[in-house]
């Protein structure tokens, strides 16, 4: 508890974070009672593992309870006890909430500029529908219905197509490193699809082309299975491949 | 809190310490007091997973030249089996099932903190 001070302290600002309630008192009574102040957080980025996860898609919630499983509704008992943490300011229960997409928006994100990160991948969205609809324009009938327009399609085939099957760990063994093939877990394969095109549009292209204008380029040749990504994809099932006597020095 | 034949052991020990003719048996440069933690065993060093199923795929990208809708059956198993392993390997760290297996060290440890050796009667 603070003590008593006659000169004000400057006190932390009022947020959303962090609601405080501040008694105030008259001088005299400052004077002789301690000044309380009661913070109540309620957004932390380290939680009790006690805590669960927010569920925010609407669909889960509007499922009648004759259609679960047992183990949905221990779920849902569990979730009527424990405390469940608060959700991000990058989630949210709208239809166009995608956390792939929002993954990306993060990775392309430099300095915390989310708006900045935002308003790419709207502008790169944008960008593949507009040249889908104007290939769809100038194509012949037959052709129309190969051809997708919708951009978030494009952009999660692209993703599937760049994902490597297999990767390579540098496991030590009797004193030389070797690159052993391993499984990968599916984050990590997401990660390193997503790591690829976006290093790929920051260094491989010109400089005075915009971000989106780079990276819709790209996800569309790799819609395409082609690309510089899809070539650095392949020569890593390559190397994985060329390196498959040493699969046995892996121990899990 | 001496269980039976605790006192003879007590005894054992002092005798120990006192040694005989005045030369101690024993001289502790630690108070002989057990810790309330197990030392950590060195994991056991598995086998690698998949192996075969890694290998059928690598055989048929040799064939078809790395392409992967060619080979998407073998991937779809490569998957599988990964996925099998996983959750192989996460049942195991977590169950003593059988009663005459040893705790492993970090259960016997989270154990004995909870029902730690008093050493002071405060």
């Amino acid at each position: 508890m603070s003590s008593s001070c006659r000169s004000p302290h400057r006190l932390p600002s009022l947020s959303a974070k962090n609601r405080k309630i501040r008694l105030q008192f008259t001088q005299t009574q400052q004077n002789s009672i301690k000044r309380l102040e009661i913070l109540f957080l309620v957004r932390w980025s380290r939680y009790n593992p006690y805590y669960l996860e927010p569920e925010v898609s609407k669909e889960a919630y509007s499922r009648p309870a004759t259609e679960l499983s047992a183990e949905e509704k221990e779920q849902r008992e569990l979730k009527t006890l424990r405390p469940i943490k608060a959700a991000t300011s990058g989630v949210s229960s709208s239809v166009f909430d995608d956390p792939v997409i929002s993954k990306f928006i993060n990775m392309m994100m430099e300095h915390g500029n989310k708006v900045l990160a935002r308003e790419i991948m709207t502008q790169t969205l944008e960008n593949i529908k507009k040249k889908q609809v104007e290939k769809y324009h100038k194509a012949s009938e037959g052709e129309r219905e190969a051809i997708e327009c919708n951009p978030y399609t494009i952009f999660h085939q692209a993703l599937e197509n760049c994902k490597p099957v297999v990767g390579l760990a540098s496991i030590q063994k009797g004193g030389k490193y070797y690159q052993v093939p391993i499984p990968l877990t599916d984050n990590r394969r997401r990660f390193l699809a997503m790591k690829w095109i976006i290093t790929e549009c920051r260094d491989n292209k010109h400089r005075r082309t915009h971000m989106y204008e780079k990276l819709s380029q790209e996800l569309l040749v790799a819609f395409g299975k082609e690309g510089n990504v899809m070539k650095k994809k392949y020569e890593l099932h390559k190397m994985a491949e060329a390196n498959r006597a040493y699969a046995h020095y892996r121990w899990w | 809190m001496a269980t039976q034949g605790g006192i003879v052991f007590q005894e054992k020990v002092s005798r120990l310490l006192r040694g005989q003719n005045g030369k101690p048996v024993l001289k502790p440069n630690r108070a002989l007091v057990l810790k309330d933690a197990v030392a950590n065993r060195k994991p056991k060093k598995g086998e690698a997973s998949c192996i075969t199923e890694m290998s059928v795929l690598m055989a048929c990208w040799k064939q078809n030249n790395f392409v992967d809708t060619l080979c998407s059956n073998e991937i779809n198993s490569f998957y599988m089996c990964v996925k099998k392993a996983q959750a192989d390997a996460k049942n195991k760290a977590g169950q003593s099932n059988i009663q005459g297996r040893r705790l492993p060290p970090k259960q016997a440890t989270a154990l004995l903190k909870r029902y730690p050796n008093l050493c002071k009667e405060i």
